[in-house]
Formats: C-alpha cells, sequence, structure tokens
C-alpha cells in the first residue's frame, strides 16, 4: 500500500554529538483510512437507499351486491373510460357509452404521463363544467378505470398516480368489459 | 564532508481530513443501512405518493416479473405462528428445525406440497433453488388466500401490502386482488418507487385548508 512515511524528526546536524533520535509524533493513518474506505464500499453496495413508498387502494366489498342494485347507472355523458392496453397505451371513450355508434371513432388513444394526464384534466374540466355537482357536493366528474388482460401492473398504479395528480376523487376500478366495450376496442387488447 | 545537502523529505500528505471525511460517510451508511434482502428482485413502479410503508406488522405479497406470487410477514414469532396456522388446518406438520429455518425467510414462493422439501435443504441450496411462487387462481381461494388467513391468525394487525413488479401481468393482480376480497379485506398498500409530483402538483395538504 502507499505507506507515506517521514523519516524520523529533526535529522539533526552532523556536528558529531550522539542525541536520542526524536520520533515523530505522526500517526500513519494510511491502514485506517484503508479500512474506512473498505466499509464505505461495502455498506454503499449493500444498502438500499430510497425507502419505498406506498399507496393505498381501497376497493369495493365484492359481495354487497343487494346494496349495489339500488344506487342509479352511471350517465355515460359524465364517465371517461380509461382502458389499459398492452404496450404502455391507453385507450379512453370520453363521456360516451361504449354501444353508442360513434363509440368506434371516438376511441381516443394516448399514452401514459403527461398525454394522459392532458386527457383527464381535458375531460374533467369539460364535465365538470357541464354538470353541477351532485346533492353532497361531488364533482360530476367520474372516471372508469378498466385493465385489460394486455395490461401490466406499472400500467395500473401508473394510472392511479394520475388519479392522485389530476385529483379524481371518484374512479372506479372495473376489471370485466362489456360485450360493447370488446367490440369497440377489438384486437387492441388481446394479450400479446 | 562539509557539503551541504538538500534534505531529502519524503512527501507526507496530511490524511486526517481524509479520515475525517471517510468516517463521516462510513457513519452515515452504517446508519441508513438496510440490507437488501435475498427475495427475488422486484422492480417496483414509481407514484408520487409520499406515504411511506410501514416498518412493522406488514405482510408483503409480492408478485415478480414472471407473474409469479411470493409472500412474506416480518416479524419471526409470526412467521412460526402463521406456519403452525397453516399446517393445523392442511394436516401437515413441521419439525422444530424446519419452523427454525421458516422462521428465518423473509419471503417465499412455494407451494405447500413442496415447502418442506425447500426447509431440509442446505442453506446455499435455499437461496440457489428456483422458486416457483404461491398458486393463486381467480375462484379466491387459493393457496394465498390460507396463507393470508393463516397470518392474520397469527396477528391480527398485520397491515397487507402489495409489492408488484412493472411487468407483472394484471391478471395476475387481479386474482391476488381476488384473494384477498373472498377474506374481505378491501384496503391494502400498494408498494412503489417514490418520484417527484409533476410541476404545478399541489398535495392535498397543502390546497384544503
Amino acid at each position: 500500500m502507499a505507506a507515506i512515511e517521514e523519516s524520523g524528526g529533526g535529522g539533526g546536524k552532523e556536528d558529531g554529538k550522539v542525541r536520542a533520535k526524536k520520533h515523530s509524533t505522526r500517526v500513519d493513518m494510511t491502514p485506517m483510512v484503508d479500512l474506512a474506505f473498505l466499509l464505505i464500499t461495502f455498506f454503499m453496495l449493500a444498502t438500499t437507499m430510497s425507502k419505498p413508498t406506498s399507496m393505498t387502494l381501497a376497493v369495493p366489498d365484492k359481495n354487497d351486491d343487494k346494496e349495489q342494485a339500488q344506487t342509479e347507472p352511471l350517465k355515460a355523458s359524465k364517465v371517461l373510460t380509461l382502458f389499459l392496453g398492452g404496450d404502455d397505451e391507453v385507450y379512453y371513450l370520453d363521456g360516451i357509452a361504449s354501444d353508442d355508434d360513434d363509440a368506434k371513432a371516438k376511441l381516443g388513444t394516448t399514452r401514459y404521463g403527461y398525454d394522459l394526464r392532458t386527457v383527464i384534466f381535458n375531460s374533467q374540466k369539460r364535465i365538470n363544467a357541464a354538470n353541477p355537482k351532485d346533492e353532497k357536493g361531488n364533482e360530476a366528474f367520474v372516471v372508469v378505470i378498466k385493465p385489460t388482460v394486455a395490461s401490466t401492473y406499472k400500467n395500473l398504479v401508473d394510472v392511479l398516480d394520475e388519479m392522485a395528480i389530476t385529483k379524481s376523487k371518484r374512479y372506479a376500478l372495473v376489471d370485466n368489459l362489456t360485450d360493447s366495450e370488446k367490440e369497440v376496442l377489438g384486437d387492441k387488447i388481446e394479450a400479446p | 564532508m562539509g557539503k551541504v545537502r538538500p534534505k531529502k523529505h519524503a512527501p507526507y500528505t496530511d490524511m486526517t481530513a481524509m479520515t475525517d471525511v471517510g468516517f463521516l460517510l462510513l457513519t452515515f451508511f452504517i446508519m441508513t443501512a438496510t440490507f437488501k434482502t435475498n427475495e427475488a428482485e422486484i422492480n417496483t413502479p414509481t407514484s408520487i405518493s409520499q406515504i411511506k410503508v410501514p416498518d412493522d406488522k406488514i405482510m408483503v405479497i409480492s408478485i415478480d416479473n414472471a407473474g409469479k406470487v411470493f409472500f412474506g410477514v416480518d416479524a419471526q414469532p409470526v412467521r412460526v405462528a402463521m406456519l403452525d396456522n397453516i399446517a393445523q388446518t392442511k394436516g401437515v406438520t413441521f419439525t422444530d428445525l424446519e419452523k427454525t429455518k421458516f422462521a428465518l425467510q423473509t419471503s417465499f414462493g412455494f407451494p405447500l406440497n413442496q415447502l418442506k422439501a425447500w426447509l431440509n435443504m442446505s442453506k446455499d441450496q435455499m437461496g440457489a433453488v428456483k422458486q416457483p411462487g404461491i398458486p393463486v387462481d381467480s375462484t379466491g381461494t387459493s393457496e394465498l388466500a390460507d396463507w393470508v388467513y393463516a397470518a392474520r391468525k397469527a396477528d391480527p394487525g398485520l397491515r397487507i401490502a402489495l409489492k408488484g413488479d412493472n411487468l407483472a401481468k394484471f391478471p395476475v393482480f387481479k386474482d391476488v386482488l381476488s384473494n384477498l376480497q373472498s377474506q374481505n379485506i378491501n384496503k391494502f398498500n400498494l408498494i412503489t418507487g417514490s418520484e417527484a409530483a409533476p410541476a404545478g402538483y399541489a398535495s392535498e395538504e397543502a390546497t384544503e385548508e
């Protein structure tokens, strides 16, 4: 190793006198530094730095279909439906029912991130402007998230994250597609 | 002779400062160290959520990129109690040695009928063997549900966290979900990495008075 030393203190004048050699008080710190950096390297490699965060997901109870029958069906004009497709693509129906004749023509395609956010914001603005808040003070805008078999877990988390970013409080995670939706989406949602 | 020669000095660097920095960093890394576990490599997606994953009293259901499901509980006594519970309901017995070995596993992905064989392997083999994952299906009554039930029986205060890989397919997640929902577990945490919120985003606390 790079041991760096100093030859013993003063050096002494050559005047013939024998003197006790003065030893340097310096301590050679090289091995200590070596050890310290070795340990640093070890701990740096052995640690996982960023502590994971978590998002809470609450899903409705599966077994209370009696109560569900009481609620009135959502109006398609207040709903933005997002279909999570394969290859990180999102298909969406903005305020139109999937059994509508125009649905196929109006089916939009977008990507995650900024593009999807813009879609949600636009739809949110339009629907909330056209419809008053309900009696409980909730905004009219509802997002229905429909992950397809082709989508990944990341896609789902991304969309849920988008809900948090756009502050869309009312969203529903629905994992089965209706027949008309299947028809509208066609072969876009087939598992790869 | 009387000649004046330039004194020869070995070059000397003062290493005190370097040592200081070195040990400062060392202290920092020792303090913040949480060790990587030997479980499957899972790359979680990121979210803007700021909620930290709780450190204790948590069970983690992991889904890796191939769609295999792993299960783990944090506390060792709970792991043993959980194994006892599942052994009781399924009519299997585990020896004390197997229990101690099981208690050391942060997570595992074996069907119950293969678990015993795995626990009887040597430590190196246990780490090297490829885990097939815990069976899940959409009926909601697969083995994962049994494990979750056993874990909750062992410690009713356990919180449930789902940790999925970026590439895990949605159907697997759906199956896991149906296993939880069949036991009336409707609220859980999705473990994600953290990412910065987009510009212009204000958190709920900031906007609501």
